[in-house]
């Protein structure tokens, strides 16, 4: 199992691979923006402080959405368009960019 | 009759439109003398920027304006500083006349500009930083998030000293004298709007003050209302104290507020929610209270919510439903910011039982924090039931304190 920390609501939530990280923060009760949640909107980007490693890639359209927004790409997912994709680890979130 | 051409400097000019007629805006506010979509235009030395356009039924005055100002082909920029549809009614009949115009918007309405503009136009993005030149004129823009859709930037004429704020610092007022030192009494329009438009967003309110601090403004241009001239940082410093109000026990006490609402038809729901209330106040540092629904009316509900770091509604299930007074109470949310605040829902049930879930799932879709799971009983709670419900207390109040939630998923 993967924990993930939302670090901003105090949240540890223990996770198996292929579990999505919009599944994560509404499953957990976190109180974090969602807007359109099919990627286009960017308002669901978060901090990945540690652990970036351990969620899947991004693809185009997350890319895309992420340079709109600018800001240092190396440290920010969008939670609509991610997963963990190990069964060990752990990974840090904080909601603020 | 066209009215006023109103000019905020030599070369800034209103072309908005007035709405006079207007009682209710965006379904849920009162306009009780209208309203006016306001735009601008600016000319430089090289080329004209058209700010936001207006509500497409009131699209004929706005052109007649714009036309008295400049011809269709000296327009270099239009600016959208969000895409609401008061603002974005004539954009694409402007976008038809004015072809070599770059459109100007922010990251995030790329995505709803192909709901307002059902074919492919060309545009330029964007964020903080990002200046356009009219040649002698330099235009600045500052990306405000959320204020009060997503979408929403500003922008800072530097050689006038001039902010266009979007919606920030607007009045639903009908006046064509147009400018705060003309116009009639607004006062109450401007905190109307403030309450009703961004207090949901007071962070993001904040953040957009200290964007706004390095400059110098000597003219707020809002697309509602008045035009604000006579003191900007009056206006200013109103939306920093009412963005900062400091919480009233926060203030007074340091202490964490929790608040039970419920309702009861025979008095369990009631018992649930005094030991809930006991649990949770014995928390220290949390101070938890308990209101009954069927007596406060939604100023109070407003209020109490906003002062509440934590929320439990009770409510019993009628016709597999929660009472009414509970939905009342939520729908308060629409004037207050809720990520963040601690969420949980409670009820005592005859037959089915549904109303504590269908609290908890709405809640969910306000952004409250739903550590906990709902909590109901059958009937009258035994003994056991009511100390069960004295640790659901103190489980919320515990982690309203800062207590960390571990789960699996």
């Amino acid at each position: 199992m993967v924990s993930v920390f939302l670090e901003d609501d105090n949240i540890k939530v223990k996770v198996p691979a292929g579990t999505t990280m919009k599944e994560v923060a509404l499953k957990s009760g976190a109180s974090m923006e969602f807007g359109c949640r099919v990627g286009d909107c960017a308002t669901c980007a978060v901090h990945v402080k540690s652990g970036m490693l351990l969620l899947s890639d991004k693809q185009d359209k997350e890319v895309k959405a992420l340079e709109i927004i600018g800001g240092n790409l190396s440290e920010i997912r969008l939670m609509c368009q991610c997963s963990v994709r190990y069964e060990e680890g752990e990974i840090v979130i904080s909601y603020g960019l | 009759m066209l009215g006023a051409i109103a000019a905020l400097s030599e070369s800034v000019h209103f072309i908005g439109a007035f709405d006079p007629k207007i009682r209710t805006f965006d379904i849920i506010m009162k306009t009780a003398n209208g309203s006016s979509y306001n735009s601008y235009i600016v000319r430089g030395s090289e080329g004209v920027c058209i700010m936001d356009t207006v509500k497409k039924e009131f699209s004929e005055s706005f052109f007649q304006r714009l036309e008295l100002l400049c011809d269709y082909d000296e327009i270099t920029y239009i600016v959208l500083h969000h895409l609401e549809p008061d603002h974005s009614g004539a954009l694409e009949e402007l976008m038809l006349r004015a072809p070599q115009a770059k459109l100007i918007i922010s990251g995030r309405a790329v995505m709803m500009l192909k709901g307002i503009i059902k074919t492919d136009v060309p545009f330029e993005i964007a964020n903080t930083g990002k200046i356009i030149s009219l040649g002698n004129k330099t235009i600045e823009f500052l990306s405000t998030p959320f204020l009060h859709w997503p979408d929403t930037m500003s922008s800072y004429l530097h050689e006038e000293k001039i902010l266009f704020s979007g919606d920030v610092f607007g009045s639903h007022y009908y006046d064509e004298r147009l400018f705060d030192d003309e116009v009639g009494d607004f006062g109450y329009a401007f905190k109307y709007y403030y309450d009703h438009i961004m207090r949901p967003f007071k962070k993001y309110v904040l953040q957009a003050l200290k964007l706004y601090e390095p400059f110098d403004i000597d003219i707020i241009a809002p697309l509602h209302g008045p035009i604000l001239r006579s003191n900007p940082q009056f206006y200013i410093n109103k939306y920093a104290q009412w963005s900062s109000e400091e919480k009233f026990r926060k203030y007074e006490f340091g202490n964490k507020m929790l608040s039970v609402f419920y309702m009861s038809s025979y008095d369990n729901t009631h018992h649930m929610a005094q030991k809930i209330t006991q649990g949770a106040d014995s928390i220290d540092g949390v101070v938890a209270s308990m209101y009954d629904l069927a007596s406060l009316d939604e100023r109070n509900m407003i209020d109490l919510l906003e002062e509440s770091d934590a929320v439990i509604i009770g409510s019993p299930t009628i016709n597999g439903d929660a009472v009414k007074p509970a939905w009342d109470l939520l729908a308060c949310m629409a004037y207050l910011e809720s990520g963040g605040k601690i969420g949980a829902s409670f009820g005592s049930f005859g037959w089915t039982g549904e109303a504590p879930e269908m609290l908890h799932d709405r809640m969910r879709w306000l952004k409250f924090r739903l550590p906990v799971e709902p909590m109901k009983i059958k009937l009258i709670p035994t003994e056991d039931e009511l100390d069960r419900c004295s640790n659901f207390g103190k489980e919320v109040a515990e982690i309203t304190m800062g207590k960390m939630v571990e789960m699996e998923i």
